[in-house]
């Protein structure tokens, strides 16, 4: 035999069957694309050098370990597509006569080929566009553009060393199913024969009782804290429902159908239940994939861009003005009136040297503790607040605020008896009328208010608080003073909260917080040698708005790329898996549209019968990851009000909407598909 | 009037590149009388599967007519033929095209569903056929799950419950164990002494041995017949093979 007769072969192979191979060439192209990309932008000089570039190379280098990973586990399952239809051509050549050994060479050199066009393809689109993604992350980080094309040579390598180890693997899999296989098997691999699907109601009920307790938890969470662990646990239990009830559960509707004679033998019906078992059986598997990938992908889209969109609002509420001080107490001494005066006199002076005025001033006391919750009983020494392996579900931060500041902050004129006390909470809702503070001081919750001003503490931790208004401040905290924490301390530390806006230009307002934080180190050094005794040790901390913007941003806009470029990875996914799916059940219904025809269906009748089944069959993936996304609502939204997202609107809207646009998608993949599905049920094809 | 009468059908095919004209039939005219068993035979490229399809209306002839009870089935407009070839022939294929995806009692009900028939009136057609065919037992099996011969009985089942004029049937025993063809040729005998019009293209002997009439197709034309009359089975087949013979030898003309 000749010896270019091989890539010839395995050429042809590939041309004859552009159908199936195009697809998958192209996703291949795709997947060395975003792989590059990513690299290239987690190694790239220039973004590094950006302010909060070093931070998003950092969530970069996971993102295309995730990329690199799937890029495996996808290649090698739309593969087994290709290898299911090709071993009856390979069957064929080996009864011909070639031998096993030539039919590996036509594979190898079939690898050979589309990883060579993949690679060469991939690095050339992933360095057009890497330029594209770089001038992206520049403008998220708010950086100056810089139009020169670079090619990281350290990315291409590990894309061609990865995926190089990739079709390696595919092909050495490719070979170990040819090995095992003999000719028959070869030629009869694409119709062995299939079992009666028998519809497993067990696990049906098993799918719907998990569906229903992860929407239920999904449903039901209240605590930001405990999203996070029932967010993944829920993750879980959904995808296992989805595949049991895509699998198990469709099959048995259908036979239940089937079981309805009034029904089942309808013209309209009679045909489509039938084989909707069967395509169920087949594809539910598949079809259950696609779901957990387009629920995916919005649950990951629709949140990163909240966050992006609503990362103005995040910061505003962490850094409730451009200038914001705390200054807490140092020991039990308390933060008298007189201590206050002089620091914010220093402050102000300061601010006088740039002819500035404090605006917009927030200025109110404030007493921190943490709190294990029982029923209204705050039990302040059994949790740290810091400890990751606690159990947070009922720990709460607790703040005392004077109702006098409360009054003054929010132009209130409230007033309240001893005893008495309101309350307002963030990032979860408090039961109780009640609320007992160690083992003594009681408050009767007269109100439960609305809003309060933002407060950086509460904004930056993921506990919930409990904000309480209580008319005789200073009492209340003599009567806590005995209360001991965690660590043995006293359980309520004071602060005195001290923001302020500035009507200047944000680099003026970065070199007033350098100075203010300067001269305020400096006022404390001498205030604290004034005050010997040691008692008066403070501490304070200055954090400015436009300072932090840039780390924000980086933080925030790297979660939004992320979440954009792995979306699109995953959608790249579910559209290959839809089109082989349409593809293969085109070559399945070929022959039974001709036997329908022979009994006496019209053309006219059968292509309305498998529309209308195809339709189902594709849109069912989209109405349940619908259904997913609705019910995993308010557990994203809790778990971006640990991120400072409040904006509910905006949450609803950026859903709806990458839902909407997200179905667009869908409806176009899915009339591409489906034309390629007729041309081969009519037998255009081959 | 004859159930089913072709005159002078004549079949052209135009091969892909235009060129070559293939006569696939010449002139063929027979008639079939209510309640006959004709069988067709000829060898392969004879135009008997191009006979076949145009008398199902799966094909147009080039030139003449086929006639069913008297109507011209050329007039059947292309939209209303699936719907006629369901509501007056019945159909029986070598390879018995069942369903994967139905029982073979929904295979059998499938004409019908689509005629829009209700389940009980199906259920009760059903039985005596499924009884006569021996195949009460299969209903609720798969096509996969069952033998060649079972498939075949149950094909039949689907072609008599909607009561064709006449049954049309292409190698019926082409795919079947020889007891299941003496099986399935019974059946065929019974089902046409009780009135059935049955016309079976076949290049079995023994098949076409069983049949009321056997017709012989050559080069596209109706070459010879022979008719049952007094004869036996064994007698018939005789003749048969005798004709068969002379047809292989080239004769062109035949006296039986």
């Amino acid at each position: 035999m000749k010896h270019n007769i091989y890539p010839k072969l395995a050429w042809t192979g590939i041309k004859k069957n552009k159908r199936l191979y195009l697809p998958y060439i192209l996703t291949c192209i795709g997947m060395v694309m975003m792989f590059y990309i990513v690299s290239f932008l987690s190694v790239n000089e220039y973004l590094g050098s950006c302010k909060g570039g070093k931070e998003i190379q950092q969530m970069l280098v996971l993102g295309s370990g995730v990329i690199g990973v799937f890029a495996t586990i996808f290649l090698f399952y739309t593969n087994s597509f290709l290898m299911r239809r090709r071993k009856k051509e390979f069957g064929l050549y080996n009864i011909l006569g070639m031998g096993k050994w030539n039919i590996a060479r036509v594979l190898l050199w079939e690898g050979v080929m589309i990883a060579v066009i993949s690679l060469a393809a991939g690095l050339f689109g992933g360095i057009l566009f890497s330029k594209i993604g770089e001038l992206c992350m520049v403008n998220i980080l708010e950086a100056e553009a810089v139009f020169s094309m670079s090619v990281e040579k350290s990315s291409v390598v590990t894309t061609m060393i990865l995926f190089s180890v990739i079709f390696a693997l595919i092909l050495l899999n490719g070979l170990r199913q040819l090995h095992g296989a003999n000719p028959i098997e070869l030629l009869h691999s694409e119709n062995t024969g299939e079992k009666p699907p028998r519809g497993n109601w067990l696990f049906a009920l098993c799918g719907i009782v998990l569906l229903c307790g992860a929407y239920y938890l999904a449903v039901t969470i209240e605590n930001p804290l405990a999203a996070m662990i029932i967010f993944f646990i829920a993750v879980v239990m959904v995808i296992i429902a989805t595949y049991l009830l895509f699998v198990s559960g469709s099959v048995t509707i259908c036979r239940g159908l089937q079981k309805n004679k009034k029904y089942y033998y309808k013209t309209n019906h009679f045909v489509s239940v039938s084989s909707m078992v069967y395509r169920m059986k087949r594809n539910g598997a598949g079809l259950a994939s696609i779901c957990i990938l387009c629920t995916m992908v919005l649950v990951m889209v629709s949140s990163t861009v909240c966050l992006y969109i609503g990362k103005e609002d995040s910061l505003r509420s962490r850094y409730p003005r451009d200038i914001n001080i705390t200054v807490r107490r140092g020991s039990a001494e308390k933060l008298e009136d007189g201590n206050l005066a002089k620091r914010r006199a220093v402050v102000d002076d300061e601010l006088a040297k740039y002819n500035l005025v404090p605006e917009n001033i927030l200025n109110y006391r404030i007493a921190a503790a943490v709190g294990l919750d029982s029923d209204g009983k705050m039990d302040l020494s059994s949790s740290s607040g810091y400890d990751f392996n606690e159990d947070y579900t009922n720990v709460w931060q607790i703040y005392l605020v004077p109702l006098e500041d409360y009054n003054r902050l929010m132009g209130e004129k409230e007033t309240l008896e001893p005893g008495e006390a309101f309350i307002y909470a963030t990032k979860n809702k408090y039961r109780s009328d009640k609320i007992q503070l160690g083992s003594s001081v009681v408050f009767e919750i007269k109100k439960v208010l609305k809003d309060f001003v933002d407060n950086e503490e509460d904004s930056m931790q993921i506990l919930p608080s409990i904000f309480l208004f209580v008319p005789n401040y200073e009492e209340v905290l003599k009567q806590l003073s005995g209360v001991a924490d965690y660590y043995g301390n006293q359980a309520f530390s004071e602060r005195w909260m001290y923001a302020f806006d500035l009507s200047c230009t944000e680099e003026k307002q970065i070199e007033i917080y350098e100075s203010l934080k300067s001269c305020l180190s400096k006022a404390e050094e001498e205030f604290r040698k004034e005050n010997l005794s040691g008692k008066g040790i403070y501490t304070f901390s200055i954090e400015s708005f436009a300072s932090e913007r840039t780390g924000f941003y980086a933080l925030y806009g790297g979660l939004f790329f992320l979440g954009v470029l792995l979306g699109i990875v995953f959608v790249f996914a579910a559209v290959l898996i839809m089109y082989y799916k349409q593809v293969s059940e085109g070559y399945e219904d070929q022959a039974r549209f001709e036997i329908m025809q022979n009994v006496g269906m019209t053309k006219a009748e059968i292509k309305k019968s498998v529309s209308s089944q195809v339709l189902t069959v594709f849109f069912l993936p989209l109405l349940a990851a619908g259904m997913h996304l609705g019910f995993a609502f308010p557990l994203v939204r809790k778990l971006l009000l640990l991120f400072g997202l409040v904006n509910l609107k905006l949450i609803i809207l950026v859903t709806l909407s990458c839902f909407l646009v997200f179905a667009l998608m869908y409806i176009l993949v899915y009339r591409t598909t489906s034309r390629a599905y007729y041309t081969i049920v009519s037998g255009m094809g081959n | 009037m004859s159930i089913l009468e072709a005159q002078g059908v004549r079949k052209v095919y135009t091969t892909r590149f235009g060129g070559n004209k293939v006569e696939a039939l010449k002139n063929v005219s027979f008639r079939v009388e209510q309640g006959e068993y004709v069988a067709i035979m000829g060898e392969s490229g004879s135009g008997k599967t191009t006979l076949l399809n145009i008398l199902a209306v799966l094909d147009r002839p080039t030139a003449g007519r086929v006639l069913l009870e008297g109507k011209d089935v050329g007039a059947v407009k292309e939209s209303a033929v699936a719907a006629f070839r369901r509501d007056n022939l019945g159909f029986v294929f070598q390879d018995f095209n069942l369903l994967d995806t139905f029982t073979l009692e929904d295979n059998i009900y499938l004409p019908l569903v689509l005629m829009g028939k209700g389940y009980e009136e199906m259920h009760n057609r059903l039985m005596p056929i499924a009884e006569k065919l021996g195949i009460q037992e299969l209903l609720k099996k798969y096509p996969y799950e069952v033998s060649g011969g079972q498939k075949q009985r149950a094909a039949v089942a689907r072609t008599l419950i909607t009561r064709p004029k006449l049954v049309l049937a292409d190698e019926p025993t082409g795919a079947l164990d020889s007891k299941s063809t003496d099986e399935l040729l019974d059946i065929f005998a019974d089902v046409n002494r009780l009135g059935q019009t049955i016309l079976m293209v076949t290049h079995s002997v023994k098949a076409a041995s069983r049949a009321g009439r056997v017709m012989f197709i050559r080069d596209g034309e109706v070459f010879h017949q022979i008719y049952r009359g007094e004869s036996t089975n064994e007698q018939l087949y005789q003749k048969i093979s005798d004709t068969l013979t002379m047809i292989a030898n080239g004769k062109s003309t035949v006296y039986v």
